[in-house]
């Protein structure tokens, strides 16, 4: 059979593809035997090819499966003057090639044999699995060296095109052999990537992974080693032998000498060469290679960031890694890398999920721990809306009764807002539920909330501004005390201006023993009264706009109408308040609580009078209610 | 008994070799002559082959199992793999 065959500088390379059957694959090594003696091989020598060729195309066409019986299998052999490279390229699922030496079957087993003999008869054997072929490589060093020197074509050529000729053939050549190596690693990279994508197993990956680099660049042994997350210490994380499982490495000791190639590479961001004679006194873990073993070790680096160390190497000396296996080794260091970073990242994504659930949970306790129903009593309508910028807020509202006729009504806000602040108003809100029967003076509570959470809150810079509004029904009399916090407003209706009631008080956690005013008012009828926390009028528009204390007291001005209820004054200002938003998100936690009167007076149902009248007129009261400041001090 | 003109033992030819020889064998056979003079290729088939032939003639029915004048590789094969062991090799 005359097969096309190419000479480089580095031999004569042929080809055959051939059907998937018996015949055709003894046919096809008898031609690459044919092709083999023309490079004046000895007959040991063309037996042994012959034969290994033999046993490797009868592998590819017994052990393929149905699917690929029609692919055809292709051998190749590539001959230089020193050494016969022969490859044959199969369809197979493929197969775990076992460790040296390899044992001769019993002689009744059918399989194995072939192996056997391959291994036997040649220098070096490589199985290279890929996703779709597999390639079985192996090398024969020529017995002598006594072969002629390949035949040249004729030499009639002028010598610039000869010397051009001899370029373009050592290019080409060149090009083959790295197209091929870089066509294997890429192979064992991608099979590998996809087993981990399946598995999810970084170290069984990276152990398959760097056995592949082993066989691609003739190494011997590896030892791979990783910086875990916020750790300085190079851990080993594979190795080919459990012998080279040493201790973690320190990092930082960057001051020469440093005993160990590993971190000489990791402290230097470069490619360092191992030798273990020259580390002979030195206690280098890679000394476990063996007395005479060399290698190179790569920093494994994610931009700028050291992930590990990479060192590859043979156990006995001889030539020093090509260029092409060098960059191999780094290649296969760059992919880890990646894979490293892809899996902490993945790492840190289930960890963000975790937490976003977390918080959802919070959240959902803390929405539950706000009163689901607020207490309605007598006239009065009450309804609260609170938003959240977080996940959880530290804005809270409540409302208690006190007694048969009276009602406190709190708003507070914390300090920052997230989980540390929603703590603190969990924990304020019982305390005032626990508080409240006992001291029925707004201001006195105060006082001992401040007591109660100074020495908390003042010790992690956090403060929590309160107000607090206790309300006699009957009378309609307001008693507001406020630990730094807005006040609250009164509105009458009818586009009569808003009053607001502010007493001063310094918030909870800034001062051990602060003064806190209380002023007191009563209540028109109708009337509404708001209390509310800085993130409503703190809130933001799409230009950068606040919605402001004014166009919250206009609102109230305009919108509020009698009869009403809380519910839909409520309601109203959330649409409001979404309106202005407009989409810009929260910056801070929003809330506000409303208590209007249910009904209209008679008299006032009639017309729509200028002044509010009284329901109750048992005590005098100006037209203009009198605010009353009287300073408290428990 | 003997058998020769063999060319190659491989996975081509290597089953109906030995389903032929064994069919050619007569119960009283005392020796089978198997010559591997013109024998140019041997691999692991043509192995299995002759331990086949080994097996249910030499082994069981006690006859002798001679291989001619292999070629020098086919004999470090037959080493190689300890086949040696079941045949006696014989050189002119």
């Amino acid at each position: 059979m005359g097969l096309p065959t190419i000479h480089t500088d580095s031999g004569a390379t042929t080809r055959i593809a051939f059907q998937c059957n018996p015949a055709e694959a003894r046919e096809s090594t008898r031609a690459l035997r044919a092709f083999l003696a023309e490079h004046h091989m000895d007959e040991a020598e063309l037996f042994a090819c012959e034969l290994c060729l033999a046993e490797a195309c009868n592998n590819a066409v017994q052990y393929v499966g149905d699917d690929h019986r029609n692919e055809a299998v292709v051998a190749e052999a590539v001959c230089t003057s020193s050494w016969v490279e022969l490859r044959v390229v199969d369809h197979t699922e493929g197969f775990t090639m076992p460790k040296k030496p390899i044992e001769l079957p019993p002689p009744d087993k059918e399989r194995g044999r072939g192996l056997f003999i391959i291994h036997s008869m040649m220098d070096n054997v490589r199985y290279l699995r890929g996703e779709k072929t597999n390639t079985l490589v192996m090398w024969k060093q020529r017995a002598h060296h006594l072969h002629r020197p390949f035949a040249r074509p004729s030499t009639d050529v002028p010598d610039e095109l000869r010397r051009q000729l001899d370029d373009f053939k050592r290019t080409i050549g060149a090009m083959a052999r790295e197209l091929c190596f870089r066509s294997e690693s890429l192979a064992a990279i991608f099979r590998c990537g996809t087993e981990l994508g399946r598995a999810g197993d970084f170290g069984g990956f990276a152990q398959r992974l760097l056995g592949d680099l082993l066989h691609l660049t003739g190494a011997d042994w590896f030892v791979l080693r990783l910086i875990p997350p916020q750790d300085l210490e190079l851990t080993v994380f594979a190795a080919s032998d459990p012998e080279l499982i040493g201790e973690p490495l320190r990092l930082g000791s960057t001051e020469p000498p440093i005993a160990s190639a590993e971190l000489a590479a990791a402290a230097t961001r470069t490619a360092v060469v191992y030798t273990a004679k020259q580390s002979r006194l030195a206690p280098d873990p890679l000394r476990a290679t063996g007395p005479k073993a060399t290698g190179i070790v790569h920093p494994i680096l994610f931009g700028e960031t050291l992930v590990g160390t990479l060192a590859v190497g043979r156990t006995e000396t001889g030539p020093p890694f090509s260029e092409l296996q060098a960059e191999v080794i780094r290649t296969f260091a760059e992919f880890i890398a990646i894979q490293i970073v892809n899996l902490r990242h993945q790492e840190e994504q289930v960890g963000a999920r975790i937490m976003t659930r977390e918080l959802e949970i919070a959240r959902s306790i803390q929405r539950a721990s706000f009163p689901r129903l607020l207490p309605q009593l007598g006239n009065f309508s009450l309804a609260g809306r609170w938003e959240s910028a977080r996940q959880v807020a530290g804005d809270f509202y409540d409302a208690m009764p006190l007694g048969d006729h009276s009602m406190l009504l709190v708003v507070a806000d914390v300090m920052g807002k997230g989980v540390p602040a929603a703590m603190f108003a969990t924990i304020t809100r019982a305390l005032i539920r626990a508080m409240a029967p006992h001291h029925h003076q707004p201001a006195e509570l105060l006082k001992q909330l401040n007591t109660l959470l100074y020495e908390e809150l003042s010790a992690v810079d956090m403060f929590i501004t309160v107000q607090l509004v206790s309300i006699d029904l009957r009378w309609r009399h307001v008693v507001a005390a406020s630990a730094g916090h807005c006040p609250v407003l009164l509105a009458s209706g009818g586009g009569r201006p808003v009053r607001s009631l502010g007493p001063t008080g310094t918030p909870l956690g800034i001062m051990p023993d602060p003064v806190y005013d209380q002023q007191c008012t009563t209540l028109d009828d109708p009337a509404c009264l708001m209390i509310y926390t800085d993130g409503l009028t703190e809130a933001l528009n799409s230009t950068g706009e606040m919605f402001g204390r004014e166009r919250l007291t206009g609102w109230l001005r305009d919108n509020v109408r009698f009869p009403c209820t809380a519910e839909e004054l409520c309601e109203h200002l959330a649409a409001e308040l979404d309106q202005f938003r407009s989409g810009t998100p929260l910056r801070d936690d929003q809330t506000f609580l409303i208590l209007t009167d249910k009904t209209v007076p008679a008299d006032l149902r009639a017309a729509d009078t200028a002044a509010p009248a009284r329901r109750h007129p048992v005590e005098p009261s100006p037209s203009e209610p009198t605010e009353t400041v009287s300073p408290f001090k428990s | 008994m003997s058998v020769s003109q063999i060319g190659e033992l491989s996975a081509v030819n290597s089953t109906v070799f030995r389903d032929e020889v064994q069919a050619a064998i007569q119960p009283t056979l005392r020796t089978l002559d198997i010559d591997l003079s013109q024998t140019l290729f041997v691999d692991s088939c043509g192995l299995g082959a002759l331990f086949s032939l080994y097996k249910t003639t030499g082994n069981s029915n006690g006859v002798k199992l001679r291989l001619l004048n292999p070629a020098p590789q086919i004999q470090q094969l037959l080493e190689l793999t300890q086949m040696h062991q079941f045949f006696e090799i014989t050189r002119d």
